[in-house]
């Protein structure tokens, strides 16, 4: 029962803190709303982003160039062990299919082609890789075991290109959790600074409870709980932003980057994973800037 | 209820505040603490407290030492104990029934509860039409009647006061006087910090007198009355 009246003590002494000092407590709600929203954004941008990674990668196919002198059935053979090995569709071009794709790519000078008194070109095996091979680890690695095969001769994917586009999507990705730690630790500073405030506010009210035998943690439960409550609001506020904002240019971006964005891609902004992550993120926000708050100014 | 034994507080750079204090309370007593501004009364109900720490020498609050206590025990020992201060510490934006029921919501007392001690407490004191009012709506008298509610409303063993009348004009003081006496009567030890002789007179209880940080007398009411008279 005493914890239960405790507990409900701390919710209206939360309550009454956001009370008390309203303007305070706003800059807290409108900075935890702001970066959310900035964050909700960006989220929104790195699935954009993901999503032309992807279809960008989703032209990586491995070239497997077998020996010139393997015949129908050896290929055929080499075909099967490929597709045991499970790395995607395998298709084999024979050298025929081979040399007329090349004319067809040379145009005009394809015709010299015909000059020459054998197909040099040797049968090859064309895999598309599954978009959860198609790192450059994971091709690496796939080049490396097709490579093993007999009769294999050389395998080609395109190395340069993907290590080129991996790295910009790390380039982006470390982009983001830079800007993130920044907009978090920026974040964490007004928080616990507007919460210093209504500390400050209220030092009287501490004073006397701890004559009356608070205990430390009695004292910073409130302003604890009180953090939390921006965190919510904050991240409340910020859903609210990212729906209307999705709802108001979403149509319009969505149209812009259609190309970007692909069939079959959402274009909402709000989605329950990104709600559910917002709010974890405006709790997490508002109970750190609490806890730098109540550690610094709480020395009870 | 309070042993002091060969107590000494001194601030690092200024002269020590008190000097081998040996002081004993029994329980239910009254004691009054008495003595010139500076000479240290203050600072003896703080080490009772636990509002200082004693520079030297053991403190018994209730058979615990604390001169050893562990900071985060101080809270425990302060549930136990009611101060009520010259300068009253109420909340000004808060009600009287919110000022008095703030030592019961520290102890998580549920709200019907808490709101009935409150009301006794109140009734007690006189100010039972007042629940609703601001601090700063009532007068002198009023409020130091809210503080000693406050110091009460959990049934402290021991209550502190300091200069409980020292803003109050005679007969608010009586008033409050009656109250603390009223209070030890129903078995609180009370211990009462003031330098007004009339008040020595008038109720003829144990007498401490403290100068420069030292205990000068200790003196039963009836001696410490006659003293005062000569």
């Amino acid at each position: 029962m005493s914890a239960l009246a405790k507990t409900a003590y701390f919710w209206r002494s939360a309550a009454g803190g956001l009370r008390h000092s309203p303007f305070v407590h706003f800059i807290a709600v409108s900075t935890i709303a702001i970066a959310l929203f900035a964050a909700g954004l960006a989220r929104g941008a790195s699935r954009v982003v993901d999503n032309l990674l992807s279809s960008l990668g989703g032209e990586v196919e491995v070239t497997v160039y077998l020996a010139p002198e393997l015949g129908e059935d050896e290929v055929h053979g080499v075909h099967e062990r490929v597709q045991q090995l499970h790395v995607g569709d395998v298709t084999v071009v024979p050298p025929e299919a081979a040399l007329v794709r090349l004319r067809r790519e040379l145009g005009d000078l394809g015709e010299a082609l015909a000059e020459l008194p054998e197909n040099p070109l040797p049968a090859t095996l064309e895999v598309r890789v599954p978009a959860e091979r198609r790192s450059p680890e994971a091709l690496r690695t796939l080049a490396k075991e097709l490579r093993a095969q007999p009769g294999v001769t050389a395998v080609d994917y395109g190395e340069a290109a993907v290590e080129r586009l991996s790295a910009i999507a790390r380039a982006l990705r470390f982009g983001a959790l830079v800007a993130f730690l920044v907009v978090l630790g920026t974040t964490i500073i007004i928080v616990a600074a507007t919460l210093q405030l209504a500390i400050y506010s209220r030092r009287e009210e501490i004073e006397i409870q701890k004559l009356v035998g608070a205990t430390d943690r009695f004292v910073k439960a409130p302003f604890l709980l009180e953090g939390l409550l921006q965190g919510l609001l904050g991240a409340g506020l910020a859903l609210l932003g990212l729906w209307t904002f999705g709802r108001v240019l979403g149509p319009t971006l969505g149209s812009l980057f259609a190309f970007l964005l692909g069939p079959g891609v959402s274009t909402a902004w709000v989605e329950p994973r990104t709600a559910l992550e917002l709010v974890a993120a405006g709790c997490g926000l508002g109970l750190g800037g609490s806890f730098v708050a109540v550690g610094r100014f709480l020395r009870v | 209820m309070i042993q002091f034994f060969h107590v000494y507080k001194a601030y690092p750079g200024d002269p020590p505040v008190l000097q081998d204090i040996n002081l004993n309370v029994e329980k239910g007593e009254f004691v009054f603490l008495t003595g010139p501004s500076g000479a240290g009364k203050t600072t003896l109900l703080k080490l009772i407290f636990c509002g200082e720490k004693a520079t030297k020498g053991q403190i018994l609050v209730g058979g615990r030492n604390i001169a050893r206590i562990r900071e985060s025990a101080v809270p425990y020992l302060r549930r136990n104990i009611g101060v009520v201060f010259q300068d009253f510490k109420l909340l000004p934006h808060r009600s009287v029934a919110d000022n008095v029921g703030f030592t019961l919501d520290v102890l998580g007392v549920p709200r019907a509860e808490g709101r009935e001690k409150v009301r006794r407490m109140l009734k007690l004191v006189g100010l039972e039409h007042k629940a609703d009012a601001l601090p700063l709506r009532l007068s002198g008298g009023e409020q130091q009647r809210v503080v000693i509610a406050r110091a009460l409303v959990n049934d402290p063993t021991i209550l502190l006061a300091d200069e409980p009348t020292g803003n109050l004009d005679p007969a608010l003081t009586v008033e409050i006087m009656d109250l603390l006496t009223q209070v030890n009567i129903r078995g609180t030890t009370v211990v009462v910090a003031t330098h007004d002789a009339t008040l020595l007179a008038r109720y003829q209880k144990r007498t401490v007198r403290l100068e420069r940080g030292q205990i000068v007398s200790d003196e039963d009411g009836v001696k410490a009355a006659r003293r005062m008279a000569v």
